[in-house]
């Protein structure tokens, strides 16, 4: 009889919780489709970098974890709520307590029994579709495939019974305290509007505006940065995000109050108290809400832009398909070329070398006006400091010990290879090859430098800003460009070998190169097992993202290696995101399409005096709008502020070519296409809710 | 005006082939300008099927309802809406007002739902409040008033925009006796002070007896009527409790 019960309950309350029932179908999903990721042994035979993406996946499982737990406690708790009058009358019929709370335990077991077997089968179809763009990244063939392991399905199940039994356990708790007369009433708790000291708390909501402002400001303009301001505007943060609701509320109803000349436009005096009695409520939960939607909009921002690197960055960092260092002045680099002659079809092999002359001017320069660094290797009236600079300088630094410096037909030659036209210096010239990032943020800089040829000063004959792998091969950041007679007077730095191959690279050409590495103190394996630049007097330039500072360069190994580590960065923040923003997204549609028997009384009246009945629907539609709005609105304002500036530096980093708005308007593009999902589905169910007789 | 309201025939029907429902069954009779109709009939007699259908919330199977020139049984639902709004005001039982506004905030909603101005809402509203004896509960939500009072307001809110018509269902059903003498009171006076034309459904016995005529409904139609004419309240009362007895009514809350 119970059972029969508990399943007509589940189906007359489906309605109401179907959004609620396919978010957690989705989650669901979502959890086990990640969880393939962690488990593949495929997978982790294929990749032999250390396991990053598993660990991420981890660390976001748990966030994920977490938020369901949240959500499911709150629909529990919820949903008691609402229907607290019938287990009221349940009690009055003489049903016991604990008979009432098994049953709607049970209810509850079968709603999450059956999004999580529904969750299985679309997580079977979210797997493959996140296996072959894995996959595809990794330069791989993905042939469809079933991964039902036993311990991704356990630990999914456990992950998500883990939030039910939780949750229903502290409902358990609550029954067991409830009286009949609480039960009865518990319904009508919300419909009393208090209100109190509105005066006072509207100032609330200018302040939570100003707030931000000044939060903005400082992101973009401040100096100090020290601990204490950062956890200073991080409290803040988080409390504006929770008393802005209580402002905003306050400040509608004193200008309702006021009786502005809103007020007496239409309905909007029956909307305005309408919102501000809902935020009013529901405050605590709003600004819930907003932190989620925020990690959601900063998650797929940051994603978004490691995505943007990798299209953009990657390939341009190695233009050459294997490129290897020697510390040697006089390598010739014969064990390396007859290796890739038996690995691979060599189209050209050139080896040259890097000059220096003992000087470093242009690395002070760099030290102390690049923006990245700052102070650091300033003195306050302007000298550099150098002791700092020496410290700095090689072992795998920002910049070498010298200047590097380049003959003009070795560069020719190299720019051919890349398929750039070549350039002609004259004697007594020089010319910068630069990366364009660096180019962007010094200008012109030819003037404050003085470089010495061997018949005196050089002149600077321009830049060039193509790519020309720059990270600590053919310099670090630049390379001066002489003519080959200046060259011929300087020492040589160190060796370089570059090479043309025909068609892709075997998959473990990198492997063997390193295996030809001397494993001695000074030529180290990192920990990705390649073997490190061994000349300590080099630097690997100022790219902060990925900084591949290795002896051996195979582009075709390399590029599927960064974009999985990548991946590894962008997949977890993208299941983050998404899970942050359905949570979110089904709290406040099952929020309003339960209240819409509420609603539907207070329609009635409308209609009654006077409003026709297409008016009402629409009234509908401003209500939900607003209230949908609001905190995704507020949290993009949050967000919007915190992605320029992670945008701008961003930006100023890496180098990419992208508008520092471009990440946050996909966001939000991404963020308002589902938001419309969700509110389509609320704003249609509402209506029904209402015109239903 | 005579002949103000005119309900000809009037009849609805609930139910289906096999079992059908005469909720108002053939109906025919006028509301005058002015003039403070009361019907009484027991539970299931018709009574507020015949309120719906007067105030357009309900159609009618057959028959026709005209209010001056214009019969709303053959008007399309559009502009149904539009006469409710500008010719209709309701009262109801269980008062109807919106929780989430101030006793004041209800009354303005009504007027600003029809696009008046800001000092004509503010001029009436205040007016309206005076005459009805809320003033000082103005800014009170509905559930921090009585009973009386959140009547007096639904009572204010259907009266503000002059209607053609006051429909009141049960207005006293959830009020103390009190409340409820203060609330037929105020309807007397709206009814002489306002010209309000009033139709009120009720099965109180004390409250009919405050209207100027009355209609008895029994099973869907209309088998008797009394008309107050100058006849003191009491023995008016006397009169609807008289015809209560003969029909052995089930009305027994004569005061």
């Amino acid at each position: 009889m119970l059972g029969k019960l508990a399943f007509r309950n589940v189906k007359r309350s489906a309605k109401d919780y179907l959004v609620y029932f396919l978010t957690m179908t989705f989650v669901t999903a979502l959890m086990f489709a990640f969880n393939t990721v962690i488990f593949s042994k495929d997978l982790q035979k294929l990749v032999n970098v250390v396991n990053l993406m598993q660990i991420l996946i981890g660390m976001a499982t748990v966030f994920v974890v977490a938020i369901i737990a949240w959500l499911i406690n709150y629909m529990v708790r919820f949903m008691l709520q609402k229907r607290s009058r019938e287990f009221g009358t349940y009690l009055l019929l003489g049903m016991r307590k604990k008979t009432i709370s098994h049953l709607y335990m049970r209810e509850n077991m079968a709603l999450g029994i059956g999004a999580f077997l529904c969750g299985l089968a679309l997580g079977i179809l979210l797997q493959q579709i996140l296996l072959s763009v894995l996959y595809s990244m990794l330069q791989e063939q993905y042939r469809l495939k079933v991964y039902l392991d036993g311990r991704c399905v356990v630990m999914t199940a456990a992950c998500y019974a883990g939030c039910y039994i939780l949750a229903l356990l502290r409902c358990s708790r609550r029954f067991r305290k409830m009286n009949i007369r609480e039960l009865m009433y518990a319904g009508q708790q919300n419909e009393e509007i208090r209100e109190s000291h509105e005066e006072r708390k509207k100032w609330l909501f200018p302040m939570s505006v100003l707030f931000l402002g000044v939060f903005g400001l400082w992101l973009f303009f401040g100096k100090e940065w020290n601990g204490g301001t950062v956890i200073c505007y991080l409290v803040g943060l988080v409390l504006v995000i929770y008393l802005f609701y209580m402002g905003l509320s306050s400040f509608i109803v004193c200008y309702v109050r006021r009786k502005g000349n809103a007020v007496y436009r239409g309905e909007n005096l029956f909307l305005l108290r309408q919102f501000s009695s809902k935020v009013r409520t529901m405050q605590f939960t709003m600004g819930t809400l907003t932190a989620l939607f925020t990690i959601a909009f900063l998650g797929c921002t940051a994603a978004f832009m490691f995505n943007d690197y990798q299209n953009q960055i990657l390939e341009g960092k190695f233009p050459f398909d294997v490129q290897i260092f020697s510390g040697e002045k006089d390598e010739d680099f014969a064990r390396e070329l007859e290796l890739l002659e038996q690995q691979a079809a060599v189209d050209e092999a050139f080896t040259y070398r890097i000059y220096q002359n003992g000087t470093n001017q242009v690395n002070v320069w760099m030290y102390t006006h690049l923006q990245v660094f700052g102070e650091r290797f300033r003195n306050a009236d302007g000298t550099p400091k150098m002791e700092n600079i020496e410290e700095s300088s090689g072992g795998g630094n920002w910049y070498g010990k010298y200047d590097t410096y380049m003959s003009l037909s070795v560069y020719n030659h190299l720019r051919e290879m890349l398929g750039y036209t070549p350039v002609s210096l004259k004697e007594g010239e020089y010319l910068l090859h630069i990366k364009e990032r660096i180019y962007r943020d010094t200008g012109d800089f030819s003037k404050e430098l003085s470089i010495q040829g061997k018949d005196g000063e050089l002149h600077c004959a321009g830049y060039r800003t193509e790519s020309f792998s720059l990270d600590g091969h053919n310099g670090a950041d630049y390379v001066l460009v002489v003519p080959d007679s200046e060259t011929d007077a300087m020492e040589v730095f160190y060796s370089e070998l570059a090479a043309d191959l025909e068609g892709e690279a075997p998959e473990d050409l990198g492997e063997r190169l390193d295996g030809l590495a001397e494993l001695s103190e000074e030529e180290m394996l990192d920990m990705a097992g390649h073997a490190e630049i061994s000349h300590h007097s080099t630097g690997s330039g100022t790219d902060t993202m990925v900084v591949y500072y290795a002896k051996y360069l195979v582009r075709d190994n390399i590029i599927p290696e960064v974009k999985y580590m990548l991946s590894s960065i962008i997949f977890p923040l993208v299941y983050i995101g998404l899970v942050f923003l359905c949570v979110a997204l089904t709290v406040l549609s099952v929020q309003q399409l339960s209240d819409s028997a509420k609603y539907k009384f207070r329609y009635g009246v409308l209609q009654k005096i006077g409003m026709k009945k297409r008016t009402v629907t629409g009234v509908v539609g401003k209500q939900l709008f607003m209230y949908f709005l609001c905190p995704a609105l507020f949290a993009a304002v949050i967000s919007g502020i915190i992605s320029l500036y992670i945008s701008v530096k961003f930006v100023d980093a890496t180098g990419v070519r992208t508008s520092i708005f471009q990440y946050f308007g996909i966001t939000c593009a991404l963020f308002f296409g589902i938001y419309a999902v969700y509110f389509a589905a609320t704003y249609i169910g509402f209506v029904r809710n209402v015109e239903e007789s | 005006m005579k002949d103000y309201i005119r309900i000809c025939d009037v009849e609805k029907y609930y139910g289906n082939d096999s079992h059908v429902t005469k909720a108002v069954d053939r109906v025919s009779f006028t509301v005058d300008q002015g003039e403070f109709v009361g019907v009484m009939g027991a539970s299931g007699s018709g009574k507020t099927t015949l309120l719906n259908l007067l105030s357009t919330m309900d159609s009618v199977t057959a028959g026709h309802i005209y209010y001056g020139g214009t019969d709303i049984t053959e008007l399309p639902e559009e502009k149904l809406a539009d006469f409710r709004k500008d010719n209709l005001g309701f009262v109801f039982q269980d008062y109807n007002l919106l929780d989430t506004l101030t006793i004041e905030e209800n009354i303005m909603l009504a007027m600003t739902l029809r696009g008046k101005g800001r000092n004509a809402v503010r001029e009436e509203c205040e007016k309206m409040l005076g005459l009805l004896g809320i003033t000082d509960v103005r800014d009170q939500f509905p559930y921090q008033v009585s009973g009386g009072q959140k009547q007096r307001c639904a009572c204010a809110r259907a009266l503000v925009n002059h209607p053609q018509l006051l429909l009141a269902d049960e207005p006293t059903g959830a009020l103390d006796s009190r409340a409820s003498q203060t609330l037929l009171e105020t309807f007397t006076e709206m009814n002489r002070t306002l010209f309000a034309t009033i139709f009120m459904v009720t099965h109180d016995a004390f409250s009919a007896s405050y209207c100027s005529r009355i209609l008895f409904l029994k099973d869907g139609r209309i088998f008797h009527e009394l008309v107050r004419k100058e006849k003191d309240r009491r023995r008016f009362l006397g009169q609807i409790l008289d015809v209560l007895s003969l029909t052995g009514g089930e009305f027994s809350d004569a005061r």
